[in-house]
């Protein structure tokens, strides 16, 4: 299982009803149980390890773990996306507690909490950015 | 269900690479026309990009030329391409590398401000973020996106067999979405999984293509009858072993040779005559393969004594990328600069992008189909083309069909025709409940994937494969159309497994034509023939094309020469 949502961490995004980590995963994987305002992978042997849910959860509660097919071994990667959006600080933990970091730059775009199904059209067209 | 109808002027199938940027560039050029984007995921993060990039693989850097470009890329696919495809997309490459910039890509520089090359054709970027950059475009610029529509078929005129827009599934609340469209764009990528993956269970999805890419914009094609090259042009990639990791990180990056398990370089000594270390692509494959064949692997990336400020750079640029390889190192306690690292070979995938696999366009990316264009993976003939030279098709569609529309009058389809197709999109779903033993899309698939591995060319026998075995892929999977008939599906995410299944069917058919086809090897591991093991340049420097006859259902055959186009 190379996703897994800490239900103590994972708040729902509050009352939303397509939370961040459902909607950016490209396998539709992730679904949010209403009744206990949680996320969860519902199907895990289809994960690509591809990392948008983890790096866009806002309560850092999504965690990266290697198959144990793999070797897992404990050990952890985890992204912190700073506030500015910038730059991601990776945090690597390897088997035997040894800590490194790495700090990238990018340009991450902010994620609301929520969103309705489909993208209206933009009321003036803007090729700027 | 719910019907949706959407009148548009384009329709992108797809929000990738190739669509988002046809997106923007049909917006631009005509502020006026109306632009929807149908995306299978949401776009902001789907498709091939979703885990974002580390490289442009495909640039013309300072001191190079197009010519060159195009001179190279020839020799890698081993003689044959579509100069004329593999020319325009090279002559965009800058056009859309800078658009991508401004948009906020960061590009690495060096101090006077010149892109830092990584290898002959390659930028470094940090594109983690590639994909929501490239989404927000094509949002702002004003395109219609439909989030999680799973496409199932074209609209096709049935007199003139126009293309006008196509048909899909909301994967959200199940409602049949109908896009009537003067143009089309198809721009689904390539096709993952349909052969047995690299790892079973929980990593049954690490692959190194999208696994999410199944190939439907080639079987909506094929089911409308359009003519397809190239399939038995398979990409089979040198990975990292287990994460199946990209090695140009490794290999270009930081120039570290292949060597066997007795420390040769085997690339140097035994394929010096074709390049050694930069021999052509499927040549890379094939001589690992080779290695392990005769019992002397594993094989590795010699990475032993780079610095440990290469080290850093190589994880960073993984973490762009493919962040499980750098957790994969810290778990087996790999030091890159100490230990060298393992590759492996991955199944075989049909990728327009790496390989030319696809739909058979003419210069403007026009399909055989009137009113259907083609970018990406999805489009034959330009090897090499990678996320630019997508950019670059992409560009060059929308340019053309944004000229179309406006001599185009939209089709008119019948109500009967709108209906059959809403039928066939949700038959596995109708079926739930109804059959006393009905198979599971999973279960399909591992059908496929069983009959793919065994018989057409997969790991199980080093990709190897002759005229007998083919034969025998084809009478079982001939078999699964019938067997698809008795697929259901419990949910809306199960109704879009049972379509990939019956996407991959349609694929595979064609594939194992193409294969048979081909009477020679040109591309050893990609194309491996056991009964005609050699290139033959005479016979065979020619395009093997197919079109499934819409009426009898029959895939029919032809040979293109390299200087046609349709």
């Amino acid at each position: 299982m190379p996703v897994w949502i800490d239900p103590e961490k994972c708040n729902g995004c509050h009352g939303s009803r397509q939370p961040p980590c459902l909607r950016m995963c490209p396998g539709d994987l992730i679904v949010k149980d209403h009744a206990a305002n949680k996320a969860y992978l519902k199907y895990v042997n289809d994960c690509w390890d591809c990392l948008p849910c983890v790096k866009v959860c806002p309560e850092e509660a999504i965690e990266f773990h290697l198959s144990p097919q793999f070797g897992a071994r404990g050990a952890r990667l985890i992204p912190h996306v700073q506030k500015t959006n910038d730059q991601i600080t990776w945090e690597s933990i390897d088997s035997a507690g040894v800590r490194e970091t790495f700090t990238i730059r990018t340009k991450l775009m902010p994620v609301a909490l929520d969103e309705a199904l489909n993208d209206e059209p933009q009321e003036a067209p803007d090729f700027a950015i | 269900m719910e019907r949706k109808i959407i009148d548009t002027d384009l329709l992108i199938i797809g929000g990738g690479t190739a669509g988002c940027m046809a997106a923007v560039e049909a917006r631009e050029r005509n502020p006026n026309m109306t632009v929807t984007i149908l995306e299978k995921a949401h776009i902001d993060r789907s498709g091939c990009l979703a885990g974002g990039m580390n490289a442009i693989n495909a640039y013309i850097n300072r001191g190079e030329t197009v010519d060159r470009f195009v001179n190279y890329v020839r020799d890698d696919a081993c003689g044959l391409i579509r100069e004329d495809l593999v020319r325009s997309q090279a002559e965009l490459f800058e056009y859309a590398v800078k658009k991508v910039e401004k948009w906020g890509l960061p590009i690495l520089c060096d101090d006077a401000g010149n892109y830092l090359p990584r290898g002959r054709w390659n930028i470094k970027i940090n594109g983690e973020s590639l994909k929501p950059i490239l989404a927000k475009a094509a949002r702002q610029a004003g395109a219609r996106i439909y989030n999680w529509v799973v496409v199932t078929d074209l609209l096709q005129d049935t007199g003139t067999g126009r293309i006008g827009g196509a048909v899909g599934f909301s994967l959200r609340n199940g409602a049949f979405h109908v896009v009537r469209a003067k143009a089309t764009i198809i721009a689904t990528g390539g096709a993952a999984r349909l052969y047995r993956p690299n790892n079973p269970d929980d990593a049954a999805y690490k692959t190194w293509y999208c696994p999410y890419n199944t190939g439907a914009g080639y079987a909506v094609g094929i089911r409308a009858g359009a003519e397809m090259t190239s399939f038995e042009m398979r990409y089979v990639a040198l990975r990292t072993k287990d994460t199946i990791a990209p090695t140009g990180t490794i290999a270009i990056g930081v120039n570290a040779p292949q060597v066997n398990a007795a420390g040769e370089r085997f690339m140097a000594t035994r394929y010096a005559h074709l390049g050694g270390d930069g021999a052509p692509t499927p040549y890379r494959t094939y001589g690992p393969i080779e290695e392990m064949k005769a019992g002397r692997g594993p094989v590795y990336l010699d990475t032993r004594g780079l610095s440990a400020a290469q080290v850093a750079e190589l994880k960073s640029a993984y973490l762009d990328m493919y962040p499980s390889m750098v957790l994969y190192w810290a778990a087996n306690g790999i030091d890159p600069s100490k230990t060298p690292i393992e590759v492996q070979t991955t199944e075989p995938y049909v990728v327009g992008g790496h390989c030319q696999s696809g739909y058979w366009v003419d210069v403007n990316r026009k399909t055989t189909l009137p009113g259907l264009y083609a970018a990406g993976d999805v489009a034959g003939g330009a090897p090499f083309k990678f996320v630019s030279g997508c950019w670059a098709e992409g560009i060059l569609a929308a340019r053309e069909a944004g000229e179309q529309i406006k001599n185009t009058p939209p089709v008119v389809f019948s109500e009967a025709q709108i209906a059959a197709a809403q039928t066939r999109a949700f038959a596995p779903f109708e079926r739930h409940g109804k059959l006393r033993y009905g198979l599971r899309p999973v279960q399909l698939e591992a059908r496929l994937q069983k009959i793919m591995e065994q018989y057409a060319g997969g790991r199980a026998t080093y990709y190897e494969m002759s005229e007998a075995m083919l034969t025998v892929a084809r009478t079982e999977v001939a078999r699964l159309p019938a067997e698809c008939d008795q697929m259901v599906a419990d949910d809306l995410h199960e109704l879009m497994k049972a379509h990939e299944v019956l996407d991959r069917v349609d694929v595979a058919q064609v594939l194992i034509e193409h294969l048979i086809y081909r009477k020679e090897t040109r591309w050893p591991s990609y194309q491996t023939r056991t009964d005609y093991p050699e290139r033959d340049d005479v016979n065979w420097l020619k395009f093997v094309n197919s079109r499934r006859n819409p009426k009898s259902g029959e895939i029919e055959m032809c040979v293109r020469g390299p200087d046609e186009s349709p």
